[in-house]
This record gives C-alpha cells, sequence and structure tokens, in this order.
C-alpha cells in the first residue's frame, strides 16, 4: 500500500487530497457545520445574509 | 530534542533568514521609512500653531491611562506591516520548496544530516514565529522614533508631554499583541501554509496555479461526489480576523484553545505530512 501512495508525485498528491477532502466531509458531517461569516452579530441590527428575503420584509 | 539537534535547527532558521531577507528585513524596512517621510511630509504641511496644538493633544491622550487598555490604539499602526508580513509569507511559503528543487540545492541539503522533516518545519516556524519577530523589531525602531520626534517638537513648542511615558509603554505592549497575534494567525491558517508548502513541494512549475486551481477543484469535486459543500464552508467559517487577532492577554487563551483551532491544526499537519513526504520526489 505505501509503495502505491508513495510511487509518484501525483500519486502522493491524489492520496494527501483524498485524506484532506474525507476528513473535512467527515467533520463537516458530525458537527453540521455552517458558513459563519455571512452573519454579523452587532448592536445596532441583525443582518444575515443567510436569510436576506427576510431582512429586506423588515426593512420594509 | 538534544543540543546538537537544537542547533541544527537553529541553523535551519538562520538559513532561511539568510536566503529571505527581501522579505523579512527589508521589505519591512523599507516600508517603515515610506511611513516615516510620509508622515514628516504630512507634518510640514500644517501651520506651526496647529501643528503645536496637535503635540499637545497627543501628548496628554495617553497620560494616566493604563497602556494595555490603550494598546488596540497603537494596533492600527500596525495594519500595513501586517498586510506586507502576510503578503511575503504568501510569496515565501509558494516559493520555498518550489525554489530548492528548481535550483538544485535540495540536493544539496538531502546530502546533509538534515531530515524533510526538519527541513519543512523550519519552514513554518520561519514564518510563524521569526518572520513577524523581524516584522516587530522594525515597528519598534519606528515607534521609537516617533517617540524621539514628538519629544523635539514638545522642546521645540514649549510643551510638556506629559503623556509620552504611558504612549511609548502602549506602544510597546500593542508590539507584543501583534507579534502574538501573528503566531496565533499562522496557527490558525495552519491548514493555509499546509496547502501553500504541499504545492510548492509537488509542482514541477508555476506552484501557483496548481495550489489555486486544485483548491477550486477540489471544491466542486466535493459537491460532486457528495453533494455537499463543507469544504467552502470550512474556508469561509475560518475567514473572520476576529477569530485569530489578540486584542488583550485574555483573548490568547481563548484562541489558542479552541475546537476549531485544534482541528485547523491537525488538517494542517495532514498537508504539511504530504509536503515532507513530497520532498522525496526532486526531480
Amino acid at each position: 500500500m505505501k509503495n502505491i501512495f508513495l510511487k509518484n508525485r501525483y500519486t502522493l498528491l491524489l492520496t494527501v487530497l483524498a485524506v484532506y477532502v474525507l476528513v473535512l466531509v467527515i467533520e463537516g458531517a458530525i458537527t453540521g457545520r455552517e458558513a459563519k461569516v455571512v452573519k454579523f452579530d452587532n448592536p445596532f441590527f441583525d443582518l444575515n445574509l443567510n436569510n436576506f428575503e427576510e431582512f429586506m420584509d423588515n426593512r420594509d | 530534542m538534544d543540543k546538537f539537534a537544537l542547533n541544527q535547527f537553529l541553523t535551519l532558521l538562520k538559513r532561511e533568514v539568510l536566503e529571505h531577507r527581501n522579505l523579512f528585513v527589508l521589505a519591512p524596512a523599507f516600508l517603515a521609512l515610506l511611513l516615516l517621510f510620509a508622515a514628516f511630509w504630512i507634518s510640514k504641511q500644517f501651520p506651526r500653531d496647529q501643528l503645536a496644538s496637535g503635540v499637545a493633544y497627543l501628548a496628554m491622550l495617553f497620560d494616566g491611562l493604563s497602556p494595555v487598555d490603550m494598546a488596540p490604539v497603537f494596533m492600527i499602526g500596525a495594519i500595513p506591516f501586517v498586510f506586507l508580513l502576510y503578503t511575503c509569507a504568501f510569496v515565501y511559503l509558494m516559493n520555498s520548496l518550489y525554489q530548492d528543487r528548481r535550483d538544485l540545492s535540495v540536493l544539496f541539503w538531502q546530502s546533509m544530516p538534515v531530515s524533510n522533516l526538519k527541513t519543512v518545519l523550519s519552514k513554518v516556524v520561519t514564518i510563524a514565529a521569526v518572520a513577524p519577530f523581524f516584522y516587530i523589531a522594525v515597528l519598534f525602531g519606528v515607534y521609537l522614533i516617533a517617540m524621539i520626534w514628538l519629544t523635539l517638537l514638545g522642546i521645540q513648542f514649549d510643551i510638556e508631554i506629559v503623556g509620552i511615558g504611558y504612549m511609548f509603554l502602549a506602544a510597546v505592549v500593542s508590539l507584543v499583541f501583534v507579534y502574538l497575534s501573528a503566531i496565533v494567525t499562522a496557527l490558525w491558517l495552519f491548514p493555509s501554509v499546509g496547502w501553500l508548502l504541499l504545492f510548492s513541494a509537488f509542482a514541477k512549475r508555476t506552484p501557483f496555479m496548481w495550489a489555486a486551481g486544485v483548491f477550486i477543484l477540489v471544491g466542486f469535486l466535493e459537491d460532486f461526489l457528495f453533494g455537499s459543500q463543507y469544504l467552502a464552508n470550512w474556508v469561509e467559517s475560518r475567514a473572520n480576523p476576529n477569530q485569530y487577532v489578540i486584542f488583550s492577554f485574555g483573548d490568547l487563551v481563548d484562541r489558542l484553545f479552541n475546537y476549531d483551532m485544534l482541528f485547523g491544526i491537525f488538517v494542517g499537519a495532514i498537508l504539511i505530512a504530504g509536503a515532507v513526504l513530497m520532498r522525496r520526489f526532486t526531480d
């Protein structure tokens, strides 16, 4: 198995990327990870870009 | 770690600094000169009485205030240096292992009693702790010159600069915060560091194109294979500077010991392990 992974640079890259993707997908599925960057918490107003329609309705 | 191994590692760090002194020493020094000249030129544009009242205001501003509380004010002055550090770090990580193979110096280093692991780790430590140290040293020089200049202006305008001691202490504490922030940022962005090093060790040419291209491709591939977008979510969820910038000593423990930080270090370690193994292919 080790010989296959370390056969050449391409097989090694594919192995590393496969491990990377699997770890992130499994972790994401277990923790239910969602993007946080679009949520702004501030004392002045509530803005959640995940729910932009509701924000526009509230504005009206 | 025994003394020989420690000396060996320190020599590797010294090598990194000597080979990349343009990025770590000359670049921040040039920026500092540029900013000092700009500040000097701007001060010359003000009339004498306005400059005197400005100096009096600055001298009073920090008087009696806690340097730790006022340090974030001086962190604003570090922003251009932090941006330059990130830019230089990106260029360094993208080219360091690639350049070794391109000029064939990798063959020389592999003939030495230095493992690939130590070589790659020396690059990680360089970018996380050594490079920020030079930037902080330059920034300290800038603040010192600014304080001396302020003192001279105070003498010139016959103003008592009572708060300059507090101001200098706040500047020094801000440098500690900026240095700690740089280290925490490197740990927080450990997956990015690993990604860049992996493709720097992998690509036969244009490592940036490989790194950027595969990053986008892997995102599409995840969507295609698993029907999920956890990779994109993961990247997005780690893109907020509030997650790694330090404004007080209390922030340090919170930033370092949390699940996201430790998981990021784990993922980064996978990619860095890949970069270490990739070093064996020197063709």
